[in-house]
């Protein structure tokens, strides 16, 4: 505190002790700012000395009953108060190196003396009107405003000037070792800053939190909690709605948002993520903090300027989430309903108050309210999946026995939605009575307890009714293939969609874990079924062909028969090449298992026929004739099936 | 208040009357009856708000447009609401819904409900104004009740007042002209004036860039027309009912709290003066008209009871502040106490009631975002029967 008189130094005697308190603040500022040189360096050495005078007349004032007694005031009192205005004058005096802030050891003593001149005049209040004691109770109160008005501007100031600090994401890490030294400052361009930027909170250097919490506890202790309280909170929200502008985030009425294309809303829909991520990882936690440490003493302060500062934020972000799930629900909207769903969600930890206020509270179960009608919104678009499989009932088979457009588009979409499955479990655990009084619940249900062997797996309502949208499709797929006449293609179509699901739940560990190994195995085997259903369909009749059986009569071969039989075996051979060359099995691995399973019956058979029975024709132009085929060109053909080449000028046929 | 006493008979009366009758059609004349009684109910609730206009000197009754007023007011939107709901879709079948002139006079009732959301968050942001103001006068109360009245104190409260009235002059001047006007007015000693005037725009956030509360209004009304003829019996009167409660409380809130961009605020209803369950609306919407009329003459804040009163005194202390020296005579400082015993007890109202105001706004926007997704759902169905899945 001893510290050399700085600058000019002035004599405190020349102040007129029974000067009366100014007019207004204006003036008694321009009185202090001719003052403020010459009394600074008293404050200094008087200060301690006459504070010490003080005490003792407080301690002095707290055995004095009477009111009606008013005790003498000493000239230490006036001579506090002078001091007092003095150091006010002398922050003001336009000097920066003289600002709060400075020298915190100044500002100590202070505030030391602002509790001081508090104490003061709530002790010499209520003696008769006409004592020296009155009028130095009036006249404390007056010093107390001004200091108090110094200290709400400072207050404001520390807050302002770094205001360009959270918009700005450029000096967002930038601290600022000059803050206090430059009275312009904030009309200097920020100084270059090293650090990316939008990652961190913009945090208050850690000496100008050290003030505002010094005047924070001056201001409440006078018991101007109030005007500390509002300077704080407004300016923090114009900081915060000036960060989240700058984010990109600008309210948009709920009409408005009904009447825009989804493409446009997107947009502003992935900006709202943005900066609601932005505001639950970095902005509230940092806020948070820095609340805590200007109102440290005083967590009550703290917990409902933090939660007042959420709600005026938060209202805007819930306002809008509101307006997105009102919009008409449809499947695209799926995925951003629930990363918006999820963002909410995030949020409620970072807005929760520290303490159970009610504004707090409130706040939280609003935002989970808003989460809520997104996750509901997007439970009912999901079960309208249903709807879509149910509704697609064209009769139009698709040519060549290819995977339906529906079972792509079901699947992906079912992939898509898998990676949000843990978010999706979620919303409709929420809102799983919804779905109870929906009449496909009751169906599923039945299903489901009449497999429960097959679906060992927990059957949480998300895998309820993802297996129902399954099983749905697999009924759809089953009254498709019965638009094939020919049985065949029936069964490649079934195989080629069937497989198509099949790799598509392998592919995704989301959906796999949900619909279950036993679930994959039984699909196998269907599939093994169809496979095996085709072979009997298509090639047993060709395989006919290739019998022993009633090629001989009484121990020798009958040519007519023969011959017969080897016409046969070609016409049909290729006729089940020209069609089944256009087919299409787009799975290599399928398709190679198919071209393998026909080749392993077909070419052994034929080629011990022809070893057999070739002999029996004559040879030249008879065996030209009737064996059309080696047996290599067998396997060539086979090995052009499922091709979806047309190899030869024949139209396919269904 | 005897609304929800009525509206649980009405309510069980209705569902039990629908699950007996299971006609597609209901009865014509049961709804008829249903219909009078849903008017009466509607009538009677307006007329015991509108009795607060009279009775101005009984203490027991909240004045209109004082923050209890409007309380009973969203309550009676509730009542209303639920009423009309029941009446209409409570039981019914959708087809019957789907059907002229339903299939156009729903659709443009749940128009006119999305304007109302807006309305209602532009009208939560400026209660944030309110309790801002509530804050100052606060202060005000807070030094002026100290004894003696010392400068200090005078001068504490002067400086909240000012920035108090001031304030409430710049809300009302960029809610109506819409652009930020920079008031001449000094708040804190380096305080420079544009400074502080910006600081309390973000208290009135705006819903976005160019909405109008006032043309949201003028939107709901466009199209409001009473049913003529046989429709007047039918369904589409419950429709008019709903849709004129439902803009007249809209209404009554953006005249009452201050909000974004309100010049241009109807202040006719397009109601026939006929009709016998609008005669209270009638009545409101003239006091409440008028004094709107008064009020954009003068350039205050807004209609609510409590901003005026706190306008007003907040003025009168500010002449005392100004001719104030130590110590003040008894007579003004017994004149200056009646005042902020007033002030005090206007702020309590505040304390009290803005909370709950606010929180009743959000669930008055809760429930018409339910009802709005129930009626579309039912609209949706509707539209299946008529076209139905193959």
């Amino acid at each position: 505190m001893e510290k050399p008189p700085p600058e000019k130094s002035g004599s405190f005697s020349g102040h007129n002790v029974e000067s009366h308190p100014p007019e207004s603040e204006a003036e008694g500022e321009l009185e202090d700012r001719e003052n403020a040189k010459e009394s600074s360096s008293i404050s200094d050495s008087a200060l301690p000395q006459v504070s010490q005078d003080i005490d003792g007349f407080l301690s002095h004032l707290s055995l004095h009953d009477d009111k009606s007694n008013p005790p003498d005031v000493p000239d230490s009192v006036e001579v506090f108060c002078k001091l007092v205005e003095a150091m006010i004058g002398n922050y003001d005096s336009g000097d920066s190196s003289a600002r709060f802030g400075q020298v915190p050891e100044e500002d100590t003593a202070f505030v030391e003396s602002v509790g001081r001149i508090s104490k003061l005049m709530n002790a010499l209040r209520g003696f008769p009107v006409e004592s020296p004691a009155a009028a130095m109770y009036g006249r404390s109160g007056s010093v107390l405003q001004r200091a108090m008005s110094f200290l709400e501007d400072e207050l404001r100031t520390l807050l302002e000037d770094s205001r360009s600090h959270i918009s700005d994401s450029k000096s967002l890490k930038t601290k600022h070792p000059s803050f206090n030294s430059k009275e312009d400052h904030d009309r200097c361009p920020l100084p270059e800053s090293e650090s990316t930027g939008d990652d961190e909170y913009p945090a208050y250097p850690p000496e100008v939190v050290a003030s505002m919490k010094k005047i924070a506890m001056a201001m409440i202790s006078a018991g101007y909690e109030t005007e500390c309280c509002q300077v704080f909170s407004i300016l923090r929200r114009n900081a915060f709605k000036e960060a989240i502008n700058k984010l990109g985030f600008d309210s948009i009425s709920i009409d408005d948002v009904q009447k825009m294309h989804w493409e446009t809303l997107e947009g502003e829909i992935a900006k709202w993520i943005k900066v609601v991520k932005h505001c639950s990882l970095i902005l509230f936690p940092g806020e948070r903090r820095f609340a805590e440490s200007v109102f440290e003493d005083y967590p009550e302060i703290f917990s409902s300027q933090f939660s007042n500062l959420a709600r005026a934020t938060v209202i805007h972000f819930l306002n809008f989430a509101e307006a997105v799930a009102m919009t008409k629900r449809s499947a695209e909207k799926l995925f951003k309903f629930l990363d918006m769903y999820e963002s909410l969600r995030d949020l409620v930890p970072a807005i929760s108050s520290p303490t159970s206020d009610d504004n707090g509270h409130e706040l939280k179960s609003e935002t989970m309210t808003a989460g809520s009608r997104l996750g509901e919104a997007a439970v009912s678009i999901f079960c309208d999946l249903e709807n879509s499989i149910k509704s697609d009932v064209s009769k139009t088979p698709v040519p060549s026995g290819a995977v339906h457009p529906l079972t792509r588009y079901t699947m992906n979409y079912l992939k898509y939605a898998c990676e949000y499955k843990d978010t999706l479990e979620e919303v409709f655990q929420q809102h799983q009575k919804i779905e109870r009084t929906d009449e496909a619940g009751s169906d599923v249900d039945e299903r489901s307890s009449q497999n429960n062997s097959r679906l060992p797996v927990k059957q949480t309502p998300f895998a309820t009714q993802l297996i129902a949208v399954m099983d749905l499709l697999d009924s759809n797929l089953d009254t498709k293939s019965k638009l094939y006449k020919d049985m065949s293609l029936r069964y490649i179509f079934l195989m080629n969609n069937g497989r198509y699901i099949l790799q598509k739940i392998k592919g995704s560990s989301e959906i796999h874990e949900v619909m279950g190994d036993t679930w994959c195995r039984r699909r196998s085997s269907d599939l093994r079924q169809y496979h095996k259903n085709y072979q009997r369909e298509t090639w047993s009749k060709v395989l006919q062909c290739l019998r022993d059986e009633g090629l001989q009569v009484n121990g020798k071969v009958n040519k007519p028969v023969l011959k017969e039989r080897f016409k046969t075996f070609n016409t049909l051979f290729d006729e089940i090449h020209k069609t089944q060359s256009t087919w299409v099995v787009s799975d290599e691995q399928l398709q190679s298992e198919l071209r393998v399973s026909i080749s392993a019956v077909m070419i052994p058979a034929y080629r011990s026929f022809l070893a057999r029975f070739s002999q029996y024709l004559d040879s030249g132009r008879q065996t030209e004739k009737y064996v059309k085929y080696q047996p290599d060109d067998i396997e060539t053909s086979i090995d052009e099936l499922f091709d979806g080449n047309p190899t030869s000028m024949t139209r396919k046929r269904t | 208040m005897p609304a929800t006493e009525y509206q649980g008979s009405f309510l069980g009366r209705i569902s039990i009357r629908r699950n007996q009758i299971a006609s597609m059609d209901g009865n014509h004349e049961q709804d008829l009856e249903d219909l009078e009684i849903f008017q009466k109910h509607v009538a009677d609730r307006f007329s015991d708000l509108l009795s607060a206009s009279d009775a101005t000197a009984d203490a027991s009754v909240d004045p209109l447009l004082s923050i209890a007023w409007l309380r009973k007011l969203l309550d009676v939107f509730l009542c209303c609401e639920a009423e009309f709901k029941a009446l209409v879709f409570m039981g019914r079948d959708p087809s019957h819904i789907a059907r002229p002139p339903l299939d156009r006079l729903i659709p443009e009732l749940l128009e006119r409900v999305v304007k109302a959301l807006d309305v209602c968050n532009a009208v939560t942001h400026g209660v944030e104004s309110v309790r801002h103001w509530h804050k100052l006068a606060e202060i005000a109360v807070t030094a002026l009740e100290q004894r003696p009245i010392g400068e200090g104190q005078v001068r504490r409260a002067k400086k909240a007042l000012s920035s108090l009235v001031a304030s409430m002059t710049v809300e009302d001047k960029e809610s109506i002209n819409s652009k930020a006007t920079e008031r001449a007015w000094s708040f804190g000693r380096r305080g420079s004036k544009d400074r502080i005037a910006g600081q309390f725009r973000s208290l009135s956030w705006t819903v976005s860039k160019s909405w109008s509360a006032a043309k949201q209004i003028q939107l709901m009304l466009g199209n409001i027309a009473a049913p003529r003829g046989a429709e007047s019996t039918g369904l589409a009167s419950p429709v008019f009912v709903m849709s004129i409660v439902l803009s007249f409380v809209t209404w009554t809130l953006v005249a009452a709290i201050p909000c974004q961009e309100r010049s241009g605020l109807p202040t006719h209803f397009p109601i026939p003066r006929q009709l016998p369950w609008a005669q209270s609306i009638i009545g409101l919407q003239d006091r409440i008209g008028e004094d709107w009329k008064k009020k954009e003459k003068k350039g205050s804040a807004g209609l609510l009871e409590e901003m005026q009163k706190m306008e007003k005194l907040g003025q009168s202390l500010i002449e005392f502040a100004d001719s104030f020296h130590f110590p003040a005579e008894p007579e003004r400082v017994e004149e200056v106490a009646a005042q902020v015993t007033e002030l005090a007890e206007t702020c309590r109202k505040m304390e009290e009631g803005l909370g709950p105001l606010q929180q009743q706004i959000r669930e008055v926007f809760h429930r018409m975002v339910r009802s709005r997704g129930e009626m579309l759902d039912i609209l949706d169905q509707a539209g299946k029967v008529s076209s139905p899945i193959m």
